[in-house]
């Protein structure tokens, strides 16, 4: 047997299996960056956002076309100081056939804070209790005024009580054992518009859609929905051409998302997810601990360049000028700011005022692994700060390392390239994790920022209620964000999707209809695709 | 030496070894001098000629934010073979001394360190060097020390089954019954008749040893940017294909170069040295 | 009699070494940088948080405790929970182990079906232009990686002639319960033929590219073994007698040289597995060594002490089943060669 003779039986084999066979329902296939957590109470990243608002529901969602919140399992709400009182809808039927009633939303937010994963920390120490007043009304008290709590509540899927309860595991959390947190990170147990079929977090969640969901679907909504994990970027490139994949993942490189639009296979559509991308700057670290230095980078950064490296081609592009700390659309945001851009000279007076000479100390770049294309922008910072006479170097690091790092101020890296979402659609969900001084270091706050000034504004934003007095507030500590520059705003990050030709996602196609926080518009049930 | 050298030059395959190792070796040094575009090694951004097709200005093409990649396969070069000297100086010596005190002295210290050796051979290669280097951080010096960790099991072996052969020949018993010293007897009488065996085998894991740390690289944990790297200018640009298969086709090529020119000289080398 | 006295050493053995990979893997995770209690938690965990897992953990308690833990649960079967994937890891490694299992197997049948024969064709034909063929293609094969071949195929027959399928296991409109999890066989016991001939058209061209470097080595070692027995005295003695080239080949050189052969295939097959790992990511193969890759980028302690001791343990079985194989087919020759 030569190689030939193999390579020819390989090759009938092959054609004699070309043929697929015919699909019997409509089907829609994803992917994004692995892994899958389908625990509502336990995910944070963009997959889990995803899974979180087809398999469950929240009181309120973002609100379609604009910003804020709108109704969703809730119909209206009353707020008296810190006490909020949520009236819910009646017609609610998780998927088990259990009425959504008060004591699931009361059971879901104390299982939420008794794990103390995922998104708990939004409301970790800011909520006195739940509690259900009937059977469809729910009310939380503040342990103080938290304006930002309606919006937070996005971040809040309602699991069905009884379903998980009948599948707790042994655990340290008394008659509820584990919360049955095994299990839910295999199964789901919601009211959403979709059921989990089959999960697994590194490579594929199955999910079929329920019937009896509350909210109407699009026109030839998809029945059954693959979510894959991990797949590479050439794979999903090639797997698009063949018409085997609908919507790409948005972490394909520029090119990728280009040749397909050329090919004629897809359309490319944009999500603009209240996404900063941030260069942060470790403000503790000398030479960066000195305003000037920082400014003199900002100054200097080529703005351009990096906004020409994210084009994918004439009609879209992955991001979009920023001209202050915010990205467009959150309460504090001034449309009438002129965008950054490249300032040479500006870049070497402010150098001549700090207190360091450049070559006193390194700088150190580090760039996410798992992002390749952000190799482009450090090389780009290396490139433009040697230049300038600093002793750069730059370092590829996984994010579970980073994430380590920045744990620890005098030894972080001094620059960061980190996109930043918002986690709802409050202006409080991204500065404060960013840049309050009573923030732990994490990779959001990889700053350090300290300043009492723009404390105060933060913490007077968040009790607060005026929405004008709001909107005041913030727009003076973006000012102080501009003039202080504990981060490069290098440009607001527009989610890209290729979307296969027939299938259409009406959510990011029409503006009228988006979803202001990232994530939330990947709803399946709002995607037609072809019979 | 000079036997060696005759029979390299007489043979076919030896000379086309020869030829490509040639190339590799002096790519490598005089890549200073040789290559198109010597900065394009470091931290070079040229967007306006980012991930162009080969052409008579880039012979190879240019990768994704505008390197030449010609020149960075000859910098990669540099650092494969340089990868392969210290792996092998350093997993050599140890293998030596591990299968020289197992095979000679035996008993114990033959039990013991052996099944110290099977331990590490009982790991697949690649899963070993893939575990030290993902627990410690991805630089080129963890990556030299993974990849030690996996090689110096097999001198050990090797010395070993010499040594415990060697050691009831004459000559050895000689070296004793005249009062020579374990020292002695293990490294001026044993050592040297184990020297062709661990040269041959040396020439031929040149080649191996590249292939591992390339295939390190690939998966992300080797060598880090802007040093050139030829598995991990693979891995970045299988993101890419197929419409930019010269990101991946090149530097895979330039891989099987180096290995295929050593694994030749390797070949008939053994033939002729340990005919069996 | 002696083979069971044998096989109770072997097994012995096997053991101590599976214990010796468990205490190395051991210390090597434990002088791993950071903290993996931290890293447990995701960046948004307090200080107690941390600490509180510190504890669960055992991270507080002095080495060799954290080694008796780790021994304790080994034995219970609990590899503790992945916290890459929030799930105990055997579960994990239960799921993806079968599909690289399947892979690694597959690419072993093809290694032995070519890799001998090309082996013994070169050694029949030595120095002929037949031997020179093989042995420069041989040679190529082992000398670029398994990703290299695998990316070589994948734009071949993937990409230019979309012969095959860029991933997955099977086609996706065809659902099959899992059973063993070995998709080949799961197809056959659902009775889906046609799921069957997919998962064989989706397995085929990894296992291809994982097989190659494997191919080229059986065929070397094969070739090289055979021209050993051709030079035996009982050869020139057929060959005095008149026998037939080819039954000389078949019978007196071919099988005699299959049982060393055999041996070093073995120890090919931790090759292979390590290897999977990198034709894998080519083609998104859902099987362990992604989930590897994937545990070791994140810092997964737990996942990656698992993975390693899985595919240690494997191997270590595989060797055991050869060993005994050999032995089975000829205990004169194993023995002989095992007091070398």
């Amino acid at each position: 047997m030569t190689r030939s003779v193999l390579l020819t039986s390989a090759a009938i084999l092959a054609l004699g299996l070309a043929a697929p066979p015919a699909l019997a329902e409509r089907i829609l296939r994803l992917d994004e960056a692995p892994i899958g957590e389908m625990d509502p109470a336990k995910g944070t990243d963009y997959a889990d956002t995803v899974l979180a608002i087809n398999l469950y529901d929240t009181l309120v969602y973002p609100r379609q076309g604009g910003s804020g919140v709108q109704p969703h399992l809730a119909t209206d709400w009353t707020i008296e100081g810190p006490v909020y009182t949520f009236s819910l809808r009646d017609d609610v039927t998780f998927n088990s056939g259990n009425p959504l009633t008060a004591e699931d939303v009361v059971f879901s937010f104390e299982r939420m804070m008794a794990l103390g994963q995922g998104n708990s920390g939004l409301f970790e120490g800011r909520v006195q209790g739940a509690e259900a007043v009937d059977a469809h009304t729910v009310r939380f008290t503040l342990t103080e005024p938290f304006a930002p709590f309606l919006a937070t509540l996005v971040r809040l899927p309602v699991v069905d009580k009884a379903t998980v309860m009948a599948n707790i595991g042994a655990g340290d959390f008394g008659e509820f054992g584990d919360y049955a947190s095994e299990w839910m990170s295999q199964n789901s147990a919601g009211s959403g518009p979709y059921v989990a079929e089959s999960h697994d977090p590194q490579t594929e969640t199955v999910l079929v859609y329920e019937p009896d969901y509350f909210l109407d679907p699009a026109e030839n909504h998809p029945e059954r929905v693959r979510y894959r994990y991990g797949l590479d970027a050439s794979t999903v490139r090639a797997l698009m051409a063949r018409g085997e994949h609908d919507i790409s993942s948005q972490w394909l490189p520029p090119e990728v998302f280009a040749a397909l639009a050329d090919e004629g296979a897809a359309h490319l559509v944009t999500e603009a997810g209240l996404t900063g991308e941030y260069f942060k700057l470790n403000t503790r670290r000398p030479p960066l601990d000195d305003v000037h230095c920082r400014r003199a980078l900002a100054y200097a950064f080529d703005y351009d360049t990096l906004l020409q490296l994210v084009r994918i081609n004439d009609d879209t592009t992955q991001g979009r000028p920023m001209s202050s700390a915010l990205p467009a659309g959150l309460i504090g945001f001034d449309p009438d700011l002129p965008a950054f851009a490249q300032d040479m000279a500006r870049a070497q007076e402010e150098l001549a005022q700090c207190a360091h000479a450049p070559g006193d100390h390194p700088l150190e770049i580090a760039w996410i692994a798992e992002t390749p294309a952000r190799e482009r922008g450090a090389l780009m910072m290396q490139a433009l700060y040697s230049q300038m006479g600093f002793d750069v170097s730059i370092t590829r690091t996984p994010w579970a390392l980073i994430t380590e790092q920045v744990t620890d101020p005098d030894t972080a890296p001094h620059v960061i390239e980190i996109a930043v979402s918002a986690l709802s659609p409050d202006t409080d969900s991204l500065l404060f994790n960013m840049y309050h001084s009573s923030m732990p270091p994490t990779w959001m706050s990889a700053s350090y920022f300290v300043n009492e000034e723009f404390d105060a504004l933060l913490e007077e934003g968040r009790t607060e209620t005026d929405p004008d007095r709001r909107q005041d507030l913030y727009a003076e500590a973006n000012a102080i964000l501009k003039e202080e520059v504990p981060a490069i705003y290098g440009y607001e990050l527009l989610g890209a999707f290729a979307v296969r030709d027939g299938v259409s996602f009406h959510n990011l196609e029409d503006p009228a209809r988006t979803y202001p926080v990232s994530g939330f518009n990947l709803r399946f049930a709002d995607i037609s695709v072809p019979e | 030496m000079k036997r060696t050298a005759t029979i390299l030059l007489g043979n076919p395959l030896s000379v086309l070894g020869l030829i490509l190792v040639g190339f590799v070796v002096l790519t490598a040094l005089l890549a200073d001098f040789i290559a198109p575009y010597p900065d394009h090694a470091g931290a070079v951004v040229d967007f306006v000629n980012a991930n162009k097709p080969p052409s008579a200005e880039y012979w190879l093409g240019t990768d994704v934010v505008g390197r030449d990649i010609l020149s960075r396969i000859f910098y990669a070069y540099r650092v494969s073979l340089g990868l392969g000297i210290v792996v092998l100086s350093i997993a050599t010596p140890i293998g030596v001394v591990v299968g020289l005190l197992a095979g000679y002295i035996g008993g114990w210290t033959d039990y013991i360190l052996m099944r110290i050796t099977d331990v590490f051979l009982s790991i697949p290669p690649l899963v070993l060097a893939l575990a030290i280097m993902g627990l410690l951080e991805p630089t080129l010096l963890n990556g030299m020390i993974a990849v030690t960790a996996m090689w110096w099991p097999w001198y050990a072996r090797l010395v070993y089954n010499i040594a415990r052969a060697e050691k009831v020949e004459g000559y050895v018993l000689a070296a004793e019954i005249i009062g020579g010293g374990r020292m002695h007897v293990m490294f001026r009488e044993i050592l040297p008749n184990c020297v062709p065996a661990i040269v041959t085998k040396m020439t031929l894991d040149f080649g191996f040893v590249i292939l591992i740390a390339s295939s390190l690289s690939f998966l992300g944990l080797g060598v880090q940017a802007p040093t050139p790297d030829l598995g991990s200018m693979v891995s970045e640009g299988t993101r890419y294909l197929p419409d930019s298969w010269w990101l991946t086709v090149f530097p895979g090529a330039a891989i099987l170069i180096a290995v295929f020119g050593f694994n030749l000289i390797g070949d008939v080398l053994r033939e002729v040295l340990e005919p069996d | 009699m002696r083979i069971l006295t044998r096989l109770s050493i072997r097994l012995a053995t096997t053991v101590l070494v599976l214990f010796g990979v468990s205490v190395l893997i051991f210390l090597i995770a434990r002088i791993i940088p950071g903290d993996p209690a931290r890293i447990a938690l995701g960046p948004r965990a307090s200080e107690a948080q941390v600490e509180q897992m510190r504890r669960t953990l055992h991270l507080d308690e002095p080495l060799f405790a954290q080694y008796a833990h780790f021994v304790g649960d080994l034995f219970r079967g609990d590899l503790g929970i992945s916290l890459y994937t929030n799930r105990p890891v055997t579960t994990d490694i239960a799921q993806f182990l079968p599909a690289t299992l399947e892979l690694v197997i597959l690419a072993g049948i093809m290694m032995i079906a070519i890799g001998l024969p090309l082996g013994a064709i070169s050694a029949r034909y030595r120095g002929r232009w037949a031997d020179h063929v093989i042995r420069v293609l041989t040679l190529m094969t082992v000398s670029a990686p398994s990703f290299v071949w695998a990316v070589v195929l994948v734009l071949l027959f993937s990409y230019y002639t979309p012969l095959f399928p860029i991933a997955g296991r099977i086609a996706e409109t065809i659902t099959i319960p899992p059973v063993t999890g070995f998709m080949l066989i799961d197809t056959l016991i659902a009775g889906r033929w046609d799921g069957f001939l997919s998962a064989l058209h989706h397995v085929f061209l990894p296992a291809f590219a994982l097989s190659l470097s494997g191919i080229g080595q059986a065929a070397r070692l094969t070739r090289a073994n055979m021209i050993g027995t051709y030079e035996q005295p009982y050869i020139e003695m057929a060959q005095a007698y008149g026998f037939s080239e080819r039954r000389i080949a078949a019978r007196y050189a071919f099988k005699p040289s299959l049982i060393p052969s055999l041996t070093i295939i073995g120890l090919d097959f931790a090759a292979l597995l390590g290897n999977a790992f990198l034709v894998e990511t080519i083609f998104a193969w859902p099987g362990l060594s992604r989930y590897g890759v994937g545990v070791i980028l994140q810092k997964d302690l737990n996942a990656i002490v698992g993975t390693v001791m899985i595919i240690s343990a494997t191997f270590l079985i595989a060797n055991l089943i050869v060993d005994l194989l050999v032995s089975v087919i000829n205990p004169r020759i194993r023995y002989a060669e095992r007091s070398e």
